[in-house]
């Protein structure tokens, strides 16, 4: 297995970048990532990060042989993430839930499937055209004619999402393929900073003519450059997919052939438990020990009385 | 690869006050002390101390923690905070109280009630090897589950599951109450495939949700232990492990035979709590209570002789197959 990768997120004008992305692989196969935590609720960016940790999770622990369900692994991973976000909230007892959207692409020997929920995208192209794009979760994208209307008699916000991993329904994802891949497709994964600016034919264009190295930079730099300073944040990870020993290794191309079975690499850290304890410092401990000896005292007081 | 496990403080070490009598249990997260606080009061103290994670060598007071554990050991330790936060807010005779939480020797302790008796795991023994027909009567097992979903309707009250409900963590005092033990932190052990924390589980007791990586659990986990509990309470012997009930289930027939011993309404009871699917069994403790609890005349359905015939030629099947295995496993020795 052999492909070329690059990624990159950018901050727009916005305090702060909630956007995650990332990649693992092992010999042979390959998941690519990426989750935009949502605004509107809080602690976004733990939302799209656990995504990301909970589906490379899943992925190191399935992918050591290959996935025989390839859709079944993804839908569960994809229930596994949100799940993971919900308990995250219920033990930090949120008054609302930290949400994100995800997209991941999946590939196994030589062909792809992928998943999405919400609104970030996946494009594929081969020679030059699209060959698939995931459709929104947004009424916009679902029912381009019919907008739904609200109690109060005024029109939805047609950008608005009906669905993503953390909010207390569960998810409506997507899942597509396997699509066979041949020599030098193109697979794009993008928040919605980078669509909301750029049209498809955009974004087509670039991801067709240049390399990847080369595309997503420029493309990421485009809709910077076009949104100005109220840019949305702008994240991009794509691949190009090659056929083994065709040609010459280029510069950031990743080949799996010479790794052996078992390893698994990732540029996510894998989990979905471990960032939650990062912060039990001492600090923590001695608030924890002393919040129960609270409740303690609590209930003693309440026993006696 | 043996590894030494960490050495339990020695007697008369003080800790926060209290002195250290002796070690009353070890399990996978720590080790629990008999201990007398200030006034002279007995307690019971949970020290963390996870075996796989810590080393400690006999006389010392500071755990090891290797620093490629010690997230992990952090990890444990939010769940042993996790068990105290819980504990901490019910007060209720069923349920172990935690009356105080310290930090020392680079570890935390919990401070407990001391309880004296025995665990119904005792008790079950005892009266199994009478070889009585009863192993408890019927009355005492209601009475005494009647008291135990009081304590574990407060615990789901509180958002919180046991999630190792068995005999030999109901825990009988000298003065006849019986108190749920053991919570939380104990049951979280480390799966050997990557960084996920999963509950241990007791065979014969967990629900077959609880093999399942990503399964939900709720009350009717802990409904699915209680049930085993009181059909272990009525065979002497725990029921088969859920895997193998998955393959082939023979609890309906175990049961069968306890027909015409116990009444059918708690045979049935405990059917409904061990359905293999979790939303056929009782839902919260208190929709079991209610059926455990409901007054009028117990009625008890005796086998006929066909059922009896057919039972008995099960049993003579199956011993013969295990004869059968039992002398080609001897043919295998010998060559």
């Amino acid at each position: 297995m052999k492909f070329s990768v690059f990624q990159i997120s950018r901050k727009g004008g916005r305090g702060s970048n909630e956007d995650r992305m990332g990649y693992c692989y092992t010999r042979n196969s390959a998941l690519f990532l990426l989750a935009d935590g949502m605004g509107g609720h809080p602690e976004g960016e733990v939302a799209a990060q656990m995504a990301l940790q909970v589906m490379t999770a899943k992925f190191q622990q399935e992918a050591k042989t290959d996935i025989e369900d390839v859709r079944g692994f993804l839908s569960s991973a994809v229930l596994m993430a949100h799940r993971q976000i919900l308990s995250y909230a219920a033990e930090k007892a949120m008054l609302d839930t930290p949400r994100t959207t995800v997209v991941a692409a999946l590939i196994q020997g030589d062909s792809v499937s992928w998943v999405h929920c919400g609104d970030s995208r996946l494009y594929m192209v081969r020679d030059g055209e699209m060959l698939a794009r995931t459709r929104d979760h947004s009424y916009m994208e679902q029912r381009q004619n019919e907008i739904p209307v609200m109690k109060s008699g005024e029109p939805v916000n047609r950008n608005i999402l009906f669905t993503c991993l953390g909010s207390p329904a569960n998810p409506v994802f997507d899942i597509a393929g396997p699509v066979n891949l041949q020599q030098g497709d193109k697979i794009l994964l993008c928040s919605d900073g980078l669509w909301s600016t750029l049209s498809d034919v955009e974004i087509i264009y670039d991801l067709g003519l240049k390399p990847v190295a080369q595309a997503v930079p420029d493309l990421v730099e485009k809709a910077l450059d076009k949104a100005g300073d109220g840019s949305d944040n702008v994240t991009v990870i794509a691949m190009e997919w090659e056929t083994p020993d065709a040609y010459a290794p280029t510069h950031g191309t990743v080949s799996t052939d010479s790794i052996n079975d078992g390893v698994f690499a990732s540029t996510v850290q894998a989990g979905g438990l471990d960032t939650l304890v990062d912060d039990l410092d001492d600090e923590a401990i001695e608030r924890s020990i002393a919040e129960i000896n609270e409740a303690i005292r609590r209930t003693a007081a309440r026993r006696n009385s | 690869m043996a590894k030494v496990k960490p050495a339990p403080l020695s007697p008369s070490t003080v800790i926060g006050g209290y002195r250290i009598i002796r070690k009353v249990a070890a399990g996978g997260f720590g080790v629990v002390y008999l201990a007398t606080d200030p006034e002279g009061q007995q307690v019971a103290i949970k020290e963390y101390l996870p075996a796989s994670l810590t080393a400690r060598a006999p006389g010392e007071l500071l755990p090891q923690v290797q620093p490629e554990k010690l997230s992990l050991y952090r990890l444990g330790l939010k769940s042993f905070f996790e068990e105290g936060r819980s504990l901490a807010q019910i007060s209720h005779p069923s349920v172990v109280s935690v009356l105080n939480f310290f930090r020392e020797n680079e570890t935390v302790y919990m401070v407990m009630n001391y309880l004296e008796g025995a665990s119904l795991q005792d008790f079950i023994i005892t009266a199994r090897d009478q070889k009585q027909q009863k192993v408890f009567r019927e009355s005492t097992i209601r009475s005494l589950y009647d008291e135990i979903l009081r304590g574990l309707r407060i615990v789901h009250q509180h958002k919180m599951l046991h999630l190792d409900i068995k005999p030999a963590n109901i825990f009988i005092t000298d003065d006849n109450r019986s108190v749920l033990i053991d919570f939380g932190a104990a049951r979280e052990v480390l799966s050997k495939e990557g960084n996920f924390i999963r509950p241990m589980y007791t065979p014969g007791f967990a629900a077959p949700e609880m093999y399942r990586r990503d399964a939900a659990m709720g009350p009717w986990t802990d409904i699915y232990a209680i049930g085993a509990c009181i059909y272990a309470c009525m065979q002497g012997y725990p029921p088969n492990e859920a895997p193998q009930r998955l393959e082939k289930d023979r609890i309906a027939i175990a049961l069968a035979r306890l027909r015409g011993i116990y009444s059918d309404n708690l045979i049935e009871v405990v059917e409904w709590c061990m359905a293999l699917d979790p939303l056929s069994r009782p839902q919260s403790v208190f929709a079991l209570q209610k059926e455990l609890s409901r007054e009028g005349e117990r009625r008890y359905t005796k086998l006929t002789v066909t059922e009896k015939v057919r039972m008995q030629f099960d049993t003579m099947v199956a011993d013969t197959k295990k004869s059968v295995k039992s002398v080609s496993g001897m043919g295998g020795k010998l060559k």
